[in-house]
């Protein structure tokens, strides 16, 4: 049974949220039994979840029933929403109750909060081990998903658990959504060790916030850098959360300073500080930063995670052994989903990728075999010839202007997108000087904000690049 | 300063962090009345505020930090004069 849940004493409480819902592991079975009755065997449903008890149930409900849930936001923009509709054709959909989703069928079921609508479209031919779908992060326009099977829930529950050294006793709170790779290997993680997760969808500046993980007595914290630039702004450091006892980040590079704050803060006061890495395609996390390195190895993305390998392979894809050494990164281990879909048809596609992701993400390896992300690959462009990283050409940028900014481009032009006009000289003399190209091969444009997905990383596809 | 020069400088910090005229801020101009008003424009709010007039602010004013007036009163809290 989908990780072991049956061997967890039905009265567990999986999960409390901060409008005071709890959920017991007998509600979840007794959910899934219920979605057996109402749904074909292997049915496609479009789940659109709140960060809330309910949201969870119906999770674990769908994949222990054996259907096939797409996990989306319940804020998914209406047209991308509809468009995945049209494309995907789910046989139902679930979202949170009054969400008014008639349109698309007569409304079937609720519980915990939520309702399920069926559609009556026929049955999708699916892959007999897809387990559950996820959107491509960061690409909000997209339809193109990430099949995960069974065995990659199995094993990312097994693999974080272990690292993060998870016990029943840990109470860790969940800002992160559910439909974010991150925020679902959480749930995955603490329900295999028997651990009750708080889940909240109260924003970090809501005394809601600060109440639930004050008084649920909240043991470890997972964000996104954004995370903790809100933790740091709120003055964190001053506060008294004697139960909290771990912070992990993932979903991107910290900056440095704010990363040197909240590692030197858990280190000054007890607490573990533990960075990430992970991608959707690899059931999220794919390597840790040891909480001993956290100083040591600042910026670092560390070692793979327990039970998986990263490696290096150069352009030609041969494995690189020597460190220290620069290439593409690339990991393996049975979190490794089996590839995308584009399409319905390809729902009964099988496993593409065999356990091996080239993750698309330019590390650099220490002679000590620990990673450093340097860019995405592909995120460059080829100004007069010359090789121009877009990523570093930022890095650039940021160690000089006070205000956000972002590169983007094509071969003739390199355009720095940054929100302040009065700095918009100086970056372009700056990167002129840096990369050695002539005046006309640099633009700037200004906007209010950069566009960014929930997790605070950049929407490059949302910026103009001619 | 004055109480005049400090309530300008107060009156700016809103308008710098929500692109809006001086005369739009009033006892309305709140977290429930104002769309744009998120966390990330409430911190801005907070951040420009203790380096306008030198304060250090408590999560508890950080959090209480909602509306046009209620900002006064916790920098008044602080011995701003507003």
């Amino acid at each position: 049974m989908l990780l072991d849940i049956d061997r967890l004493p039905s009265s567990m409480t999986v999960a409390i949220d901060s409008c005071g819902n709890r959920l017991s592991i007998a509600e979840v079975t007794a959910l899934a039994d219920k979605m057996r009755e109402l749904l074909p065997p292997r049915s496609l449903l479009f789940l659109l979840t709140a960060n809330n008890a309910g949201g969870i149930a119906w999770i674990l409900a769908s994949l222990l029933s054996g259907n096939v849930p797409l996990i989306l936001n319940a804020h998914t923009e209406d047209s991308l929403l509809e468009n995945l509709i049209s494309t995907y054709q789910p046989q139902f959909i679930c979202t949170p109750a009054g969400m008014a989703m008639n349109q698309h069928g007569s409304p079937l079921a609720g519980d915990f909060g939520y309702d399920l609508v069926a559609t009556g479209a026929p049955a999708a031919m699916m892959h007999q081990e897809l387990s559950h779908l996820l959107p491509t992060s960061g690409s909000t326009g997209s339809p193109k998903l990430v099949r995960h099977m069974y065995s990659n829930i199995e094993a990312a529950a097994l693999n974080i658990s272990t690292f993060f050294g998870i016990k029943s006793s840990d109470r860790p709170l969940m800002v992160l959504p559910l439909h974010y790779t991150m925020g679902l290997s959480m749930v995955f993680s603490h329900l295999k060790a028997g651990a009750t997760i708080l889940i909240t969808d109260a924003k970090m500046t809501d005394p809601v916030f600060w109440r639930f993980m004050k008084e649920q007595e909240a043991t470890s914290f997972t964000g996104v850098p954004f995370s903790f630039d809100v933790l740091d702004k709120m003055r964190f450091y001053r506060m008294k959360l004697p139960h909290l006892t771990l912070l992990t980040q993932g979903g991107g590079k910290m900056p440095e300073a704010l990363n040197l704050r909240f590692a030197e803060y858990c280190r000054d006061n007890g607490k573990q500080w533990i960075a990430t890495y992970g991608q959707s395609e690899g059931t999220a996390r794919m390597a840790w930063l040891p909480p001993e390195y956290a100083i040591s190895k600042m910026g670092s993305i560390g070692i793979a995670v327990p039970n998986g390998r990263l490696s290096l392979r150069d352009a030609d894809g041969k494995e690189i052994t020597e460190s220290p050494a620069t290439g593409e990164m690339c990991y393996e281990g049975r979190n490794v989903t089996m590839g995308y879909a584009r399409c319905r048809e390809d729902l009964a596609k099988g496993d593409e990728r065999h356990g091996f992701l080239p993750t698309g993400d330019i590390a650099y390896r220490d002679a000590d075999g620990f990673y450093f992300i340097k860019g995405r690959m592909g995120r460059f462009l080829k100004l007069y010839g010359n090789r121009v990283g877009l990523d570093e050409c930022e890095q650039i940028l940021r160690g000089c202007l006070s205000c956000e900014c972002a590169c983007t481009g094509n071969d003739t032009l390199l355009i720095i997108h940054l929100t302040d006009a009065a700095q918009a000289e100086m970056a372009k003399e700056t990167l002129m000087n840096a990369i050695h190209v002539p005046a006309t091969a640099i633009e700037t444009r200004i906007c209010d904000a950069l566009p960014k997905n929930e997790a605070g990383k950049i929407l490059y596809s949302k910026l103009e690049n001619d | 300063m004055t109480n005049m020069e400090n309530l300008n400088k107060y009156n700016e910090i809103f308008t710098e962090v929500f692109g809006v005229k001086p005369e739009a801020l009033d006892a309305n101009f709140s977290k429930e009345n104002v769309e744009s008003w998120d966390s990330v424009h409430q911190l801005n709010l907070v951040t420009l505020a203790e380096e306008t007039f030198d304060v250090m602010l408590d999560p508890e004013d950080i959090l209480a930090f909602t509306s046009y007036e209620a900002g006064k009163e916790i920098l008044r809290r602080q011995d701003v004069e507003l």
